[in-house]
């Protein structure tokens, strides 16, 4: 972990805390002990604007996924602050945050998204059956008419392509209008055609529904659709790029991935 | 709700499901079977003694000797003298007073065996003729005078004989040539046989003319209690009246108590298999929330609580557990039909609620409690593990578990040592919670253990097979937790299996050198079933040529000292006997004299007299002797802790019976017991036994208790292999990728088949190792613990054990058929690309 990185991504100017929907005060998460410790995330700092689509991007080992467990409260930190909405997530017992990750946060996976022996349509409300909740039948209706899966919703998990079965993934994350989304690598399984598809169900539930989403990708053309890129090198933001393009995001890549692999 | 996540997850893996459910009916149904049994023969015998004891009022009898019962339970009464018949009838109140008397009468039938006589402990009872709700004459007439007698309908059905044909009856007086002259309606007498003589004959042949063994009346309305004290009032000393229901309970109470013992001995049993089913239910659950950690890491991630999952992997226990409840009582209500035909009772079972519900209670607690470990560790599964490939349960450390299972066997081989010892309230509860311990504390030390073993029991394999043995011994190394639970489901049955064969060996070895040291006599002579040995047929064997010298044995009761309750003692010329037995005198001399009494150390000891001493003994005709202690000896196995002269008892019985004939002969020869048995050849109660007819006889019973504790612990094996089955169709499910992968780069079916088997036999033989090891030690433990009551030999059966070996790699082999038949069917493209 050296050079390249110019460390002005952890000094960037916050914005009004309205507008933050996540953000996380120089989180740090190691794994491992002695000859095998891995530093996975260095005191990283950033704020996730609300109603905006943020791709984190970075090499194998950069840290990036860690990155999105830890602000998603699935793990948790060594040290430092996690926030979502005004919460601190790194204060919270297990129950509370369960109850968080169930009442504001959607998740998408890269891969075993679905509970396998449950139809679309169960998978889809499943948070909200689990919160006892009813799910806001309008609300549910334009979802599943956004993702256009509404022939398919009874089948289950296995009967359907795995485009298909991502986007029974996002209509899950949306479905209960959490406060902010997370996907991790949602097209990483997928052939160009359907993540296009997935993508721009992505994009325009953010443009559209004013959706907060964080998606970690190691795909320049995925990431050319986010409103802003973080970049992660050695478990440090190495830098932030806004309305980028797959050219430039990939240009910008070329520039640390080499040093940060030999690294490890 | 969790609710579907449940249901849709027990429609997904059913077969998984179903053999965890068969862990759940074999178990329930041993309890349900064992409970509804039991309450159907007390039903019965219930009936049948309110058949016998209808409308009796009171009934007059001799009063106990003593006040406790002797070690069978029993009491011991006198007669009552005939006399007292027309004293009780002429009590106001009272309706058709009779005078009863029972005692022993075997019809022998067309075949020349005894009626009845299958082993299952049902009397021959011998009857006087008096009207009443079983001799209510259904053909022929009553019996009249000598040399006649009237049978049950069922003997009769069973034997061919009517009215009019003639027939032997063995009885204590010997061997009656009768002529059937009725058959009675006694229906379905539980196994027992009736044989009605007149009053006079009866008495002559099984009691004493001029007494009755009981009187019974009726009531002309007064009430029972009101008539019982009414009569009591009439009585001599020496007996009393009890009310008709006091007697039906009494006899439903003896029955009662020895079913709720027979009861308590197949419950231990099907506890056995409960433990060995709760080992499957834990291992599969263990298994079943490993596959699916993404998925319910991921219901983590969206916002499941650690409750709901663990409620969620509870849910489905509890239908496996309801579901096997359900069928497992059924199949138990079967297994107690099957029984109740097995000893030709008929009449329907009794099915009560306590049964239900206990084994609902019973099935779904152990299903449910089972699995809570393993739904306790879904629930810790964290959240990101949904998004990571080298998924992992945490794990304990090992370490934690050897300490701990290293304790466990420790306490539970203590609790054993206490048990055996006989301190403590309840030896055998005592014994049982150590061998439990012992078997959880093994189970817990058993991943350790395995890892050696199942390397030096997989090198074969890997000699014989190559790659594919290698593959195998690794797969069965690759989770000792998983490999160490499915054996040990296995050792458990196997143990206790082992156990009870020491056991068995090692009574036949000191059972074997006692008589080699004890039996000094060329043969005896014994009845059979309470008959004895009458004077004609002793003259019969005395007159065969060779026979020297005969010495009739009794055997008598008595109270002796200041004891509660009677015991019983062996009468007989004591000098004779001394020999015959090989009496080892400690002190004083074996001649006893007229009043003298021989006895063993223990007895001398308890009863706190010494040689020159002075015991009285209070006989059931109601007078008290004192004997005088002329010798005591070391423990004999033949004749007890009390030898008393045959006067003594001689002097007391209402009807003495020669037990044995104790012959000596100048030494055996086949000649000699071929003309033996041919002097009593009339008599088929009779048998005549030399040294080694006596060994065959007790290693016969050894091997009826070996094979009846062996067949209780079969079922406990066979769940254990269901469970063996289940691992490995699990693992198999597991390693869809791999085997995918095996069969891509070549491997044949035939290899992978032979690879999955080879785990199973691997694994199978290793829970046979576990068990025979434990079991040899509490078997040992168990002869140790004996040795003193005659158990002094410890003998371990190598044979049996090497066969229980070959039965374990057997069942290794059976439990992989369909695991590996699933394996080698797979697609090899689905198996790869399969998540």
């Amino acid at each position: 972990m050296t050079n390249t990185a110019p460390p002005t991504a952890d000094a960037q100017p916050a914005p009004g805390a309205d507008d933050v929907a996540a953000s996380a005060h120089r989180i740090a998460k190691v794994y491992g002990r002695g000859d095998a410790q891995v530093i996975a995330l260095d005191a990283v700092t950033v704020d996730i604007p609300r109603g905006r689509f943020t791709a984190v991007m970075g090499p194998s080992g950069s840290g990036k996924s860690t990155l999105m467990h830890c602000m998603a409260g699935l793990d948790s930190v060594d040290s430092g602050e996690v926030y979502i909405g005004g919460t601190d997530l790194t204060k919270l017992k297990d129950k509370q945050l369960t109850r968080l990750r169930r009442d504001k946060v959607g998740f998408v996976f890269q891969a075993f998204n679905l509970v396998p022996t449950l139809t679309a349509l169960e998978n889809i409300t499943l948070p909200m059956d689990i919160a006892g909740r009813k799910p806001d039948r309008e609300w549910l209706d334009r979802v599943v008419d956004t993702v256009g899966l509404r022939p398919r919703l009874s089948h289950r998990p296995t009967e359907l392509s795995g485009g298909q079965q991502q986007r029974v993934a996002c209509a899950r994350a949306l479905a209960s209008r959490p406060e902010i989304i997370f996907a991790d690598e949602p097209t990483g399984n997928l052939d160009s055609r359907s993540g296009a598809e997935v993508l721009t169900f992505l994009r325009d539930s953010v443009t559209e529904m004013g959706q907060t989403i964080v998606m970690v990708t190691h795909d320049p053309n995925a990431a050319a659709y986010a409103d802003q890129v973080l970049f992660l090198t050695d478990g440090r933001i190495v830098d932030t790029m806004q309305r980028p393009t797959a050219e430039r995001v990939l240009e910008r890549m070329k520039g640390f991935e080499l040093p940060g692999a030999m690294a490890r | 709700m969790m609710g579907r996540v449940t249901l849709r997850n027990l429609a997904a893996h059913k077969i998984r499901l179903v053999l965890t459910a068969v862990a759940v009916i074999l178990g329930v149904a041993f309890v349900a079977g064992t409970l509804i049994f039991t309450d159907t023969m007390n039903g019965r015998f219930d009936q049948l003694f309110d058949k016998i004891g209808k409308d009796v009022a009171v009934q007059v009898r001799g009063t106990a000797l003593g006040e406790g019962t002797d070690d069978q339970g029993e009491k011991e009464r006198g007669p009552v003298p005939a006399a007292l018949l027309a004293k009780v009838a002429a009590v106001p109140g009272v309706k058709n007073a009779t005078g009863n008397v029972t005692g022993y009468a075997a019809l022998v039938g067309r075949d020349g065996k005894i009626v009845g006589d299958e082993g299952q402990g049902a009397p021959q009872l011998g009857i006087n003729y008096t009207p009443g709700a079983l001799t209510a004459i259904v053909s022929g007439r009553a019996p009249a005078a000598g040399g006649e007698i009237a049978i049950g309908d069922a003997m009769a059905k069973k034997t061919g004989y009517q009215a009019g044909d003639r027939a032997r009856v063995v009885t204590t007086s010997g061997v009656q040539p009768v002529t059937i002259v009725g058959v009675m309606d006694s229906g379905d007498m539980m196994g027992a046989t009736t044989v009605a003589f007149d009053t006079a004959t009866a008495q002559r042949l099984m009691l004493k003319p001029g007494y009755f063994t009981d009187i019974t009346a009726r009531s002309t309305g007064v009430p029972e209690d009101v008539l019982r004290a009414r009569v009591a009032r009439v009585l001599p000393a020496g007996t009393e009246a009890i009310t008709g229901t006091a007697m039906r309970a009494e006899s439903k109470d003896a029955i009662a108590s020895f079913m709720g013992f027979f009861r308590a001995l197949l419950l231990s049993f099907a506890l056995v298999s409960i433990f060995v089913g709760a080992f499957i239910i834990f291992n599969t659950f263990s298994m079943l929330v490993a596959q699916r950690t993404r998925e319910l890491a991921l219901l983590r991630a969206i916002g499941a609580a650690r409750a709901q999952v663990t409620r969620a992997v509870l849910g489905e226990a509890l239908a496996v557990g309801v579901v096997g409840s359900t069928l497992g009582i059924a199949a138990g209500a079967g297994l107690a039909a099957l029984l109740q035909g097995l000893i030709g009772s008929g009449g329907g079972l009794t099915v009560t609620a306590t049964p239900i519900w206990v084994s609902y209670l019973v099935g779904v607690l152990v299903t449910v409690v089972s699995a809570y470990f393993p739904a306790r560790r879904a629930a810790k599964i964290p959240p990101v593990a949904a998004m990571r490939d080298d998924v992992a349960l945490p794990q304990r450390s090992l370490r934690v578990r050897v300490a701990a299972g290293a304790l466990l066997t420790l306490a539970g081989a203590a609790l054993i040592a206490l048990g055996l010892g006989g301190d403590g309230g309840n030896p055998a509860a005592i014994v049982g919670a150590g061998a439990f311990g012992v078997f959880l504390g093994v189970t817990l030390l058993a991943p350790v253990i395995s890892v050696p073993v199942v390397k030096v029991l997989g090198w074969p394999f890997t000699k014989l097979f190559g790659a594919t043995g290698r593959l195998a011994r690794q797969n069965a190394l690759r989770n000792p937790r998983r490999t160490a639970a499915t054996a040990a489901a296995l050792m458990i049955g196997l143990a206790l299996v082992t156990a009870v064969d020491v056991l068995g060996s090692s009574m036949r070895a000191s059972v074997g050198a006692q008589i080699d040291q004890q039996f000094g006599a060329d043969y005896t002579v014994s009845g059979t079933g309470g008959g004895g040995v009458s004077p004609a047929d002793a003259k019969r064997v005395a007159a065969v040529p060779g026979v020297r010298n005969t010495v009739p044995v009794y055997v008598g009761k008595a109270l002796f000292g200041t004891a509660k309750g009677n015991s019983s003692y062996i009468a007989g010329d004591v000098a004779a006997l001394a020999r015959a037995a090989r009496l080892d005198m400690i002190s004083g001399s074996a001649r006893a004299g007229a009043d003298g009494v021989l006895l063993d150390k223990k007895t001398a000891e308890k009863r706190g007299v010494a040689v020159g001493g002075t015991l009285t003994a209070a006989f059931a005709d109601h007078s008290t002797v004192p004997l005088r202690v002329s010798g005591i000896y070391e423990k004999s196995d033949f004749l007890g802790g009390i030898i008393a002269p045959a006067k003594v008892y001689l002097a007391h019985a209402d009807k003495p019976v020669v037990d044995t004939l104790v012959i000596d002969a100048g030494g055996a020869t086949k000649a000699k017991t071929a003309a033996l048995k041919n002097a009593v050849k009339d008599n088929p109660a009779l048998k005549v036994q030399d040294k080694q007819a006596v060994k065959d006889q007790v290693n016969g019973q050894v091997d009826q208790f070996v094979n009846f504790l062996t067949i209780l612990l079969v079922m406990s094996i066979v769940i254990a292999a269901v469970g063996v089955v289940n691992t490995l169709a699990l693992s198999v499910t597991e390693r869809t990728r791999e085997i995918g992968l095996l069969r891509a780069i070549g491997i044949s079916r035939l290899q992978l088949r032979r690879m999955i088997r080879v785990e199973s036999i691997v694994i199978a033989v290793f829970g046979a190792l576990l068990g025979m090891g434990i079991g040899v030690a509490f078997g040992a433990a168990l002869q140790n613990a004996l040795a003193d009551d005659g158990l002094d030999v410890l003998a371990i059966p190598g044979g049996t054990l090497a066969i229980y070996l070959a039965i374990a790699a057997a069942i290794g082999v059976l439990a992989a058929l369909w695991p590996a038949w699933r394996a080698g069917r797979m697609d090899v493209l689905k198996a790869i690309s399969t998540e």
